[in-house]
């Protein structure tokens, strides 16, 4: 079964108060990928703010995108635990692998980004791929890894 | 050092009791200081004890609670309590493993707080990332509310409390309670200006108390045993114990109880159970990515959060290097760190964190050149003393040791 999902009815799981700004374009971002223009102006109706104070706020935020993502993204933590365990190769490993930079949102299919400390230190390095976490990576483990999604 | 080396205040239950049980956290005692604090104490003297402690903020800072908590009780009309667990600082995840083990203690603590000051509602902040924990969470104040401990009519007294889950989305410097009140209000998670303090126009212009998970984790155990039994343990300047994060070429890496005060060479060797076998050590970080770097002849500084100290104890964090780690690595980690994060406000923090990126990606390429190394010293001392809020200074801090005393440029 498919099931749909409007923006309207994310939004009326919120009162439209502003210390709901946050959840809800944590909420809409999360289901659909992005906050679209539209969806900005949705919301920003819902919340009579202005759009460019949606705006504002949603661009703060990492976990909110405002882009459609890739359908491959790529994280690799680089805190100083999984830095340590040579965060760093794997990630050359990577940009070599599929010719892409990390950081760099050129490429539409797949993106690469280097992300902070997630608090799981000690099962580092961590890769998570399309929100899929794979702990104790190794540099030529990666290759496995990507296969899967490739 | 004394007799109470071996304490458990926080961590005396842990892997013990179900953590999703509220009916084990009973069993043990729990939910008693709630107990205590409604039945047999004012709200002043509550806050007297806490002053009487000498229980300082467990966030970096080192703020004495109790005058945080006189500081908005003292304010009439609505307030707010918030319990600020966005902890994001690469290599510290002590208030996630206080949620993962006992987050009853937690909460327990959180509605003392918020009592004790008159809030009416209490917001816990948790990073964003911390989905499962805040499913513990979740669980744990539906049961709590249902126990009668959160609600109406808080165990058949006049109190009431609300408790609200605000996840963050993403962002270090909302760790920084002006830039999480910002947050909350729906806005960009940016500091602001202080005073006036949080305490006096914090959230919705409201007096609002924040504080650290670990502070609060504490409560429960003084209201118990006493503000003076509290003060006892540990060093005197900020008494108690400390959460340490222990990582790196250390045997046991993990969260660990000890009292504040230790030297860093007791925190590596008794904590930690001393270096792997076969590493050698070379220097160690406190206090997690914003900490300062310390060489060997310095492990028998005692760990405080003593402002004058020269070595803070920041998060807790303790991360052991050997011989054989990368520098550069390290490097680019924390500069990589301080880039993403720095929130834009203010132009030397925001170029100057990235402008250190670059270069440390040419030093880590090894094309570093003389005018980089002048650079280098000129973009620290501009981060050190120029930015809006601390962030810049944290983002100096390590990488101006490195210069000092690894001495990178001379590699």
């Amino acid at each position: 079964m498919v099931y749909m999902q409007s923006t309207e009815k994310i939004l009326l799981e919120f009162d439209p108060e502003t210390k709901n700004l946050l959840p809800a374009l944590k909420k809409v971002s999360a289901v659909f990928g992005y906050v679209s223009q539209g969806d900005a102006e949705k919301i920003a109706d819902y919340f009579n703010l202005p759009l460019s104070r949606v705006y504002e706020t949603a661009s703060f935020y990492d976990e909110i995108k405002l882009k459609k993502e890739p359908a491959l993204v790529i994280q690799v933590c680089s805190g100083t635990h999984c830095a340590l365990n040579d965060s760093f190769r794997i990630i050359s490993e990577i940009e070599n692998a599929l010719k892409i930079k990390a950081g760099d949102d050129f490429n539409p299919k797949v993106k690469l980004e280097i992300i902070s400390c997630l608090g799981q230190c000690g099962e580092g390095p961590i890769v998570i791929v399309n929100g899929k976490i794979f702990t104790n990576v190794t540099a030529s483990g990666i290759h496995e890894i990507l296969e899967g999604w490739i | 050092m004394n007799i109470k080396d071996n304490l458990k205040i926080i961590t005396e239950h842990w892997g013990k009791i179900n953590p999703l049980k509220i009916r084990d956290y009973i069993d043990v005692g729990g939910y008693e200081a709630i107990r205590k604090f409604i039945e047999k104490m004012k709200p002043e003297e509550a806050i007297e004890e806490i002053k009487k402690s000498g229980l300082v903020g467990r966030g970096g800072a080192g703020f004495s609670t109790g005058e945080k908590w006189e500081a908005v009780k003292k304010n009439k009309g609505e307030k707010y309590f918030i319990c600020n667990l966005d902890e994001s600082e690469p290599g510290t995840y002590k208030d996630r493993a206080i949620v993962d083990n006992n987050p009853h203690l937690l909460l327990e603590g959180i509605i003392i707080s918020a009592l004790a000051i008159d809030a009416k509602k209490a917001y816990i902040y948790i990073n964003g990332r911390y989905i499962k924990q805040r499913e513990i969470l979740e669980k744990a104040v539906l049961e709590a509310a249902s126990n009668k401990f959160i609600g109406k009519g808080i165990i058949n007294s006049h109190y009431d409390l609300e408790i609200e889950i605000f996840s963050g989305a993403g962002a270090y410097i909302c760790g920084e309670e002006t830039a999480l009140i910002n947050s909350i209000e729906g806005k960009r998670g940016e500091p602001k200006f202080r005073p006036p303090y949080p305490t006096e126009t914090g959230l919705w212009g409201k007096p609002t108390l924040v504080n650290n998970a670990e502070t609060v984790s504490n409560i429960p155990w003084i209201i118990i045993n006493g503000g003076k039994k509290y003060s006892e343990i540990g060093s005197a300047v900020s008494p108690g114990t400390k959460l340490y994060v222990l990582g790196g070429a250390v045997r046991n890496s993990g969260v660990f109880e000890g009292p504040t005060g230790m030297t860093i060479g007791a925190v590596i060797d008794k904590l930690g159970g001393g270096l792997k076998k076969g590493k050698e050590l070379w220097f160690s970080q406190i206090g997690g990515s914003s900490g300062r770097l310390v060489l060997e002849n310095e492990l028998d500084n005692s760990l405080t959060f003593n402002k004058k100290s020269e070595i803070p104890l920041g998060s807790g964090a303790v991360f052991v290097f050997d011989k054989h780690s990368d520098i550069y690595d390290f490097l680019l980690s924390i500069a990589g760190f301080f880039r993403r994060e720095s929130c834009g406000k203010c132009v030397p923090c925001r170029e100057g964190t990235f402008r250190l990126y670059e270069i440390t990606e040419r030093m880590k390429d090894g094309e570093i050149s003389e005018r980089d190394k002048e650079a280098i010293k000129d973009i620290l001392w501009t981060l050190n003393n120029t930015t809006f809020c601390p962030f810049g200074k944290f983002a100096a801090v390590a990488f101006l040791d490195a210069v000092e005393k690894l001495k990178i440029l001379d590699l």
